[in-house]
């Protein structure tokens, strides 16, 4: 029994270590990436300033193609913050006992990809000063208005969501953090005392917490699912050909899952990698990651079809031009691709159980969220390019769109962004629940404990059940 | 002996590449050097206020053999004076190809007191030299009417501007009747066109059936497009003649641009994200408390 409880100890023990470990250490790799990604934010901020000292004008926005990139990476980026409420939220209300070493980085993902998301229509406002504006001269009949208290509504959720599981860790890398020589230490340790709260472990603080929790994964995903549709409303709510359409919320909610939840494999594949979590992260995980992916892919499949096959069965005058510029003109090329390669592919993979490994995993995620990103451009651009008044008497370059170097540079510069918080996020706090995983390991041993117990029981019952009928060794007549 | 055969390769790499380089941007200026074809339209514009303007339009052909608009090409504008040309103003075109001159002074006038209006493309890099030019004179279109004539008659006289300064009539020019809209002007009937008589004056009966302002004012426009003599001259003036417009109250009572949100939608929203903020508010409450309760015991082991 000591030894059991020694092993016990020794397991949790090894559990902190290899969480609290990449905390630690800041190697040469890391500094390298961190330079990188500085360099990429530098310069499209750069290309921001100069944005915003000669207007929109030097980007290849123009009067009919308003909303662009920043707009379709808005849009993306929004879909990828859906991974949390999913992987987190809903396998932690279905009390999933696998989801324990990924929902920290499914909940992070959520955060940044917010944060970022929000950031892209202030990047396509021509005058980002005015953005008070839309607060202090708000009119709630608009569904800009919606989007906007939706998202801020999403973020304060995403970030109470992802701080309250950090609690009980912080106390821990509080208390673990003991020698602080360096002044970068002891800002560590002021971050993680303040953001531990005064942890202490006690029964009533672990209760609000729990209590908390439960009621924040209750009330976050109908919070995503809203935020998802209204961003939809933007472009449903529109009378223009492709996006006139009642399916547009689920449409994209399904898109928003099925991206989401490719984006948290690619996170836990690298960090498996990165961090040497492969103990925590097994093949196991993948395989039920790819399980669920399949399900949204299909579900996203399906509801694609809804999308182009209602209105192609009716080929109405605009909507027609529209759809038979996807599926035969110019945009057929990155249409059937998108249809064929990010989502029948991935159905016909995600099917085989080789295709569910750790490695075809990730790539499979790779098309797939490389796939919805452009999917969101396919959405925004082709429509805004075949508006109900034919586009006349305006220079030819005006009729067509590809986004230019700076929006490309300031694009990048925002995902750089989301990787550098990722990057600093996991060098700062666990990746992983350590206390979560603690629970997992001690719900595990207490089953293994009970089953240990029941099968001595039985053994002893059996035993006993010999002595009495004689030899012990023939069987027992049920008396009929 | 390696070395020196690394620094040998690398030299011979290095020449042929600046050899190649050498070549393509040889091949880059002759390319330069080749300058596309532009043609000019230019012209003269008499506006209401007086204003005297000339707009020179630039096209060029693309690759397909197509016109289209030169962007941002130098157009020089001249005016004739004593048979030499002086150069007023040099300007770039816009997106349409565009480039335009507001004349601050009368325009000088040779002896048949006419005036001369040059623009040219001169030394571009892309295009080649071009120009085009346009003989005017100078020309007053006058515009009556009375506001409270019952059968809405307004007369255009064209008068020619003589050696001595007096009008003199201009007979057989065309003028057409306008109304003023937002966004341009629109012929007042189909057949909106007449032609002056001896007294140089056109008259035409304007229709009682278009709408104006609240008040019911129009503008009335009397306009000569592109006249061999005179070029394109306007003359504007106002008249109670429209139908008054009488506003609707409520157009389109379920529009998003109504001032005040219906009180379903209004009610909708709050009771939706307000319980989901008094739900935040409760996890505040109770993230609080966490720190409360570590606080005190804190205090409690401290004692």
């Amino acid at each position: 029994m000591v030894n059991e409880k020694y092993n016990l100890k020794n397991e949790i023990e090894t559990v902190r270590e290899d969480c609290l470990k990449p905390t630690r250490r800041w190697g040469r790799s890391t500094r390298i990436w961190i330079g990188c990604l500085l360099i990429v934010i530098s310069w499209g901020l750069y290309c921001y300033i100069h944005q915003l000292r000669a207007g929109l004008g030097v980007t290849a926005m123009r009067n009919y193609v308003s909303w662009g990139l920043y707009i379709s990476t808005f849009v993306f980026f929004i879909g990828i913050s859906h991974s949390g409420t999913l992987v987190s939220a809903i396998l932690r209300i279905t009390k999933q006992e696998w989801r324990r070493p990924i929902t920290r980085s499914a909940e992070l993902l959520t955060w940044v990809s917010l944060l970022f998301g929000g950031i892209m229509p202030i990047i396509d406002l021509g005058r980002p000063d005015r953005i008070a504006n839309l607060v202090i001269f708000g009119r709630i009949q608009s569904p800009l208005m919606w989007d906007i208290i939706s998202i801020c509504t999403y973020f304060v959720g995403s970030s109470v969501f992802l701080f309250l599981p950090m609690i009980p860790d912080m106390a821990l890398c509080r208390d673990r953090l003991s020698v602080c020589d360096t002044r970068f230490k002891k800002f560590r340790k002021w971050l993680y005392t303040k953001m531990a709260i005064g942890w202490k472990g006690t029964k009533s603080q672990w209760h609000r917490l729990e209590k908390s929790m439960t009621i924040m994964t209750i009330i976050i995903i109908p919070v995503a699912v809203s935020v998802h549709t209204v961003v939809s409303y933007i472009f449903a709510m529109t009378l223009r050909p492709g996006w006139n359409s009642t399916v547009f919320g689920p449409y994209f909610v399904a898109g928003a899952l099925y991206s989401g939840s490719a984006g948290v494999i690619l996170g836990m594949a690298a960090f498996r990698k990165l961090y040497h979590l492969e103990k925590y992260i097994t093949p196991r995980h993948f395989d039920l990651m790819g399980r669920l992916v399949l399900a949204l892919t299909l579900i996203y499949a399906y509801l694609n079809l809804n999308e182009y096959w209602i209105p192609a069965y009716k080929m109405a005058t605009a909507e027609g031009h529209l759809l038979r510029d996807l599926f035969s003109g110019s945009y057929s090329t990155v249409f059937w691709t998108l249809q064929f390669g990010t989502v029948l592919l991935p159905i016909i993979i995600l099917s085989i159980p080789k295709g569910r490994r750790p490695l075809m995993l990730a790539i499979t995620c790779i098309i797939i969220v490389a796939g919805a990103w452009v999917k969101r451009y396919i959405i925004v651009v082709p429509t805004l390019l075949h508006p109900f008044m034919p586009i006349q008497e305006v220079p030819n370059d005006w009729s067509s769109y590809f986004p230019n170097y700076v929006e490309f540079s300031i694009t990048a510069a925002c995902l750089a962004g989301i990787f550098l918080v990722i990057t600093l996020f996991s060098k700062l706090f666990p990746m992983m629940a350590v206390w979560e995983v603690e629970e997992g390991i001690l719900i595990e041993h207490d089953k293994q404990a009970a089953i240990e117990l029941r099968l001595k029981r039985e053994a002893e019952e059996a035993k006993t059940n010999g002595e009495h009928s004689g030899t012990g060794t023939e069987p027992i007549v049920q008396p009929t | 002996m390696k070395i020196n055969s690394i620094i040998r390769k690398t030299s011979f790499t290095i020449a042929i590449t600046g050899l190649f380089c050498g070549i393509s941007a040889a091949q880059d200026q002759l390319q330069s050097q080749s300058k596309s074809e532009a043609t000019i339209e230019l012209s003269y514009y008499k506006k209401a206020d007086m204003s005297k303007t000339a707009v020179a339009v630039v096209k060029t052909k693309d690759k397909e053999g197509k016109f289209v608009f030169a962007k941002n090409t130098r157009v020089n504008f001249y005016v004739m004076h004593d048979k030499e040309q002086q150069l007023l103003k040099n300007t770039n075109t816009d997106y349409k190809g565009q480039a335009l001159i507001v004349f601050q002074k009368d325009l000088p006038l040779d002896d048949s007191l006419y005036f001369t209006i040059v623009a040219k493309i001169e030394n571009d890099n892309l295009y080649e030299d071009a120009q085009e030019q346009v003989h005017y004179k100078d020309v007053n279109l006058g515009i009556n009417l009375n506001p409270q004539d019952t059968a809405r008659l307004v007369t255009a006289k064209v008068t020619e501007i003589g050696k001595d300064g007096k009008g003199i009539p201009v007979k057989g020019a065309e003028v057409k009747f306008c109304v003023q809209r937002l966004f341009g002007i629109m012929p007042a009937s189909d057949d909106n066109t007449v032609t002056t008589d001896e007294k140089g004056e056109a008259s035409f009966a304007f229709p009682k059936n278009i709408p104006g302002d609240t008040a019911g004012v129009i503008t009335v426009a009397a306009r000569m497009e592109d006249n061999e003599q005179f070029g394109n001259v306007e003359n504007k003036a106002n008249a109670s003649w429209g139908i008054a417009l009488v506003k609707e109250k409520n157009p389109f009572p379920r529009a998003l641009w109504e001032p005040y949100a219906p009180v379903p939608l209004i009610l909708t929203v709050s009771i939706l994200f307000g319980g989901v903020w008094c739900v935040y508010f409760f996890i505040f409450f109770q993230l609080r408390k966490i720190k409360k309760e570590g606080q005190i015991t804190i205090n409690n082991s401290t004692l």
